[in-house]
């Protein structure tokens, strides 16, 4: 069942599939109805709107028409006839999506708009009519869940098409892409990248825009792990073959670092540890683990969670009568979202193994603890580089180890011991057998000292 | 002093291979972890060489078994079981390199085909033979290929453990193998277990008839 607007704020659900049928009956009506109370703009005859919708863009065509609304701001009621007249909802008519308005009451003496955005997203349902497959995938997406959230900039169908000026393709434009509207840095970083390089070059490149990795409505938080990088090998075929030619256990590369963190070079690194249940290795919530640890961590020190809080908190969220296993995912990625759109030509990226196998590279140095809150968005909590080297982590990081990057301290200092004692002994052995020569067997004469070495011990031959 | 044949050219074989190749993996693994601090070559080649030598360590370790499986040589890795008898063996052992050594008294363990490891070898051979260089070799082929074999990584609680273990037995081995070079030169003359080893023969004294072996 879908739904259709009654009034401005109450919803009335008629059956979705018949809401298109029943347009062309809403479209006579209103033209019926509604009086010439202006002349309509002049259009070419194979664009031009219906007599009805001429009749609506008499007065909604004129620029700066808007309404006051309750909270105080005001609706835009101007629709540019011009740009409505190339839209593709031309064809259906301002009646395909406002069939709620009453010709004989309009517009209406009482103002029942609550807010601009209240109605923004009561007309979502109307999109639904039609676009039902895109609906549902927004409904999934990290979007929607804000809006369900009441983030107040969480974008819904209006924000990213203006319903009044659709033109099919215009998203993909590479200056028109809507995200850029929130998403500025990103967007930002991603003009310097190589795929808008290309894509600026020319417009029948394969270079993606935002929608081909990140998907245009099941839009879901890219840090999760999934959609982006396999978005990646969607295009980027044969890559784990390619790298398995020079990169020594390629394999687990990928699924330790991200792409940008070798495929950004300018971008700072972190490490991200999630936490995840280890069956299906789904992220963890808030709600699960509870964030107070995480919040007196960085409060009391600013360093954010250490070592030993670390496990701490695993041994909770493992103690017995828990279900499921709590473990650490980590990874290796760009330090910030516009950071990791900073991609390069692959001649660029780097190859270096020592910017993340040495001890002290810079890679290691940020380290979060992340978690999804419940509207499906991750977030980073600070925790202490020592998280990493530490011998506290060695269970509870147990699953993410650079070699030489991240070696635990105290297994220098074992080495360091073991290969002074292997010194020493060979050293102490030969001073002993010097001093024993010298002081003891040369006094009591009772030997033959010139038949040993100086050393003490067997002969030298 | 009689001559013995102590050591036959597989054991010597296997023997100066797993020297040599256990000197490559200390040198490549330090190389590996210490990247920046030592730079004898590349990370990259470290790491392909670690590997090589390792899977030929691994050869030659199964080689070193079959032969001794095949062979009735297999009594020099026999245990004592005696405890009594292992434990004051070792002690005569230990006093002999700590003091005995000093004042020439001759070594209370006397070499024979069938019995060629004094008391303190014997047990920390069999150690390292059969407890430690195989677990080297496993947790280095897990290392190898962390995600062909992720099941068992993730088994033994991840990656990190299974390093930690790894160059655990790698401290230990430079450790020993300090030790082990030095110890070599306490034969009759500084040189005499490393001339057995390359030509088989050991120098051994006559026991006089009657004593104990």
């Amino acid at each position: 069942m879908g739904t259709i607007m009654d009034g401005c704020s109450t919803l009335r659900k008629i059956p979705r599939a018949t809401l298109c049928n029943g347009l062309a009956i809403a479209v006579v009506a209103a033209a019926l109805a509604l009086p010439p109370i202006a002349i309509p703009p002049a259009f070419a005859a194979d664009d031009a709107p219906s007599a009805s919708d001429q009749n609506c863009l008499g007065c909604h065509g004129s620029p700066g028409m808007e309404k006051k609304l309750e909270d105080g701001g005001t609706l835009p009621l101007q629709v540019p006839a011009d740009m409505f007249a190339k839209s593709i909802h031309r064809s259906i008519g301002c009646t395909g999506c406002h069939s709620d308005i009453d010709p004989a009451a309009h517009p209406p003496a009482k103002n029942d708009i609550a807010s601009a955005r209240s109605f923004s997203v009561a007309m979502t349902q109307i999109c639904r009519g039609c676009h039902a497959d895109k609906f549902d995938q927004w409904e999934s997406s990290i979007h929607a869940a804000l809006v369900r959230a009441n983030n107040p900039a969480a974008p819904i169908c209006t924000d990213c098409h203006n319903p009044h000026a659709v033109i099919k393709g215009a998203a993909t434009a590479i200056d028109q892409i809507p995200c850029k509207k929130c998403h500025t840095e990103i967007y930002a970083a991603y003009l310097g990248s190589m795929h808008a390089k290309a894509r600026l070059k020319s417009e029948q490149s394969y270079a993606p825009i935002c929608s081909d990795c990140h998907s245009a409505h099941a839009v879901k938080p890219t840090s999760l792990g999934e959609g982006p990088e396999a978005a990646c090998f969607g295009c980027h075929a044969g890559v784990l073959e390619a790298h398995q030619k020079w990169l020594p256990d390629a394999a687990l590369h990928f699924e330790a670092v991200s792409c940008p963190a070798c495929h950004a070079p300018a971008a700072q690194r972190k490490v991200d540890l999630m936490l995840i249940d280890s069956k299906d290795a789904r992220p963890l919530g808030t709600e699960q683990v509870g964030v107070p640890v995480f919040e007196a961590s960085s409060q009391s020190g600013g360093k954010g969670i250490d070592a030993l809080t670390l496990w701490k908190l695993l041994q909770t969220l493992n103690r017995s009568g828990m279900t499921g296993k709590t473990v650490l995912r980590g990874r290796l990625e760009a330090s910030t979202g516009p950071q990791a759109h900073q991609l390069t030509d692959k001649s660029k990226a780097i190859s270096d193994c020592r910017t993340c196998h040495s001890a002290g590279s810079q890679a290691f140095q940020s380290v979060t603890i992340s978690l999804l809150e419940p509207e499906g968005q991750r977030v980073d909590y600070g925790a202490s580089a020592d998280v990493l080297n530490s011998v506290i982590s060695l269970q509870s990081v147990g699953g993410f180890y650079a070699i030489g990057g991240t070696r635990i301290k105290l297994l220098d200092i074992l080495l360091i011991l073991a290969i002074l004692g292997g010194l020493a002994v060979p050293v102490g052995h030969l001073t002993l057998g010097w001093i024993f020569n010298r002081y003891f067997l040369a006094r009591s004469q009772t030997g033959a000292p010139g038949d040993r070495p100086a050393g003490g011990g067997p002969k030298a031959t | 002093m009689q001559r013995l044949y102590i050591h036959p050219l597989p054991v010597r074989c296997w023997h100066w291979t797993n020297a040599v190749g256990i000197v490559l993996m200390i040198l490549t693994g330090m190389q590996i972890r210490y990247l920046g601090l030592i730079d004898m070559v590349s990370f990259r080649t470290a790491v392909n060489m670690h590997n090589t030598v390792g899977f030929i360590l691994i050869a030659n370790f199964f080689l070193w078994l079959l032969y001794y499986l095949s062979s009735d040589r297999i009594k020099v890795y026999h245990p004592e079981l005696s405890p009594r008898k292992h434990f004051l063996g070792s002690f005569q052992q230990a006093y002999y390199y700590g003091y005995g050594i000093f004042k020439g008294d001759p070594n209370p363990f006397h070499v024979s085909i069938y019995r060629k490891f004094n008391p303190l070898q014997s047990m920390l051979y069999q150690i390292i033979m059969m407890l430690l260089l195989p677990i080297q070799f496993y947790t280095g082929i897990l290392l190898w290929d962390v995600k062909r074999f992720s099941a068992q990584v993730d088994f033994f609680g991840g990656v990190r453990v299974i390093d930690t273990v790894h160059v655990l037995i790698f401290i230990f081995l430079v450790f020993y193998v300090l030790v082990h070079v030095y110890l070599g030169t306490l034969g009759h003359t500084r040189m005499a277990h490393y001339k057995a080893m390359l030509t088989g023969y050991e120098d051994v004294e006559e026991v006089a008839a009657g004593t104990e072996p």
